[in-house]
């Protein structure tokens, strides 16, 4: 193997096999969970929360996050924790607004 | 650099000061940059979407089979180029590789071509970016992430012509890991596109 790609001998084709049908299978179950006649803050609440899962399957398994080392962790959180803050706060000013 | 020197450098995309080569380490950085961009497209589209109760109203209809097969076809080819990279690891024969990068190819091209007719179908209505605050949105987020899947077609095409000729394949194939980083960005951005455009 060379040297100078991810080492993923530990993760067989198997699983990427499954993480594709987790993959498929949350987004079906998110298709159905926004027909349901529930309350549609529960609806965007569940189906984001499946899109999250989703996004960290990718990163983790088929990108190798699982495997890397810290530094590639911190690069990768480092965007998120601004985003929380962005996100914190333009969402504040927005329900002080309300 | 003298040419005994150059010769003897290790080739600077998998040169390292870190432990992690620097070519995936900078990927890895354009990526976060990519996280930021995308994430102010979204956090725009979401602050809009709560100013409006009503929206997108009936006029906003997006076709959800059509938004659901193309979410199916971008995690398959997230798979597909996991496959290649899969095989070139375990050194596999190269037309294993190739055949893995040309379904990805496909599928990607496949994706723009459904997407290409669902922009056709919405022009043919009249409807246009100007239409509303709904469709300036969706021109806008769908637009540059079309844009970035088609980045990621040419990235992995020039990677699948590296695998010509053995030789060229043995310096290169290193490469097919940051393809493949950028390609799975692409998918984990349309996995939040698609419930937010399509489904809420």
């Amino acid at each position: 193997m060379p040297v100078h790609m991810t080492d993923i001998t530990s993760s067989s084709t198997r699983t990427y096999l499954a993480i594709w049908g987790w993959l498929a299978g949350l987004m079906l179950l998110g298709v159905v969970l926004a027909e349901l006649p529930i309350s549609k803050l529960w609806i965007v609440l569940m189906v984001l929360a499946l899109s999250s899962v989703k996004a960290l399957l990718v990163a983790l398994y088929y990108m190798h996050l699982k495997m890397d080392r810290w530094v590639l962790w911190l690069v990768a959180v480092a965007p998120l924790a601004l985003i929380a803050l962005a996100l914190g706060v333009v969402f504040s000013s927005f329900f002080i607004q309300l | 650099m003298s040419n005994a020197h150059a010769a003897s450098a290790p080739h600077a995309s998998y040169a390292t000061a870190t432990g992690i080569p620097n070519g995936k380490l900078g990927m890895w950085l354009f990526l976060a940059s990519e996280v930021m961009f995308f994430t102010g497209l979204i956090g725009a589209y979401i602050v809009l979407r709560l100013s409006h109760p009503q929206w997108p109203g009936p006029e906003g209809h997006l076709s959800v089979p059509l938004g659901t097969l193309n979410t199916f076809i971008l995690i398959g080819s997230s798979m597909t180029i996991v496959m290649a990279l899969a095989a070139a690891q375990a050194e596999r024969p190269i037309d294993s590789v190739r055949r893995w990068l040309l379904v990805t190819v496909l599928l990607g091209g496949l994706f723009l071509g459904i997407k290409g007719f669902e922009y056709s179908t919405k022009l043919a209505h009249g409807i246009v970016p100007s239409s509303g605050v709904f469709w300036s949105c969706y021109y806008t987020l769908t637009g540059f992430h079309a844009l970035h899947v088609l980045g990621g077609i040419v990235f992995n095409l020039v990677v699948l012509s590296w695998t010509r000729e053995a030789s060229l394949w043995r310096a290169q194939r290193h490469r097919l890991e940051l393809a493949g980083l950028y390609w799975h960005f692409v998918d984990i951005v349309w996995i939040f596109l698609f419930p937010l455009l399509y489904l809420l």
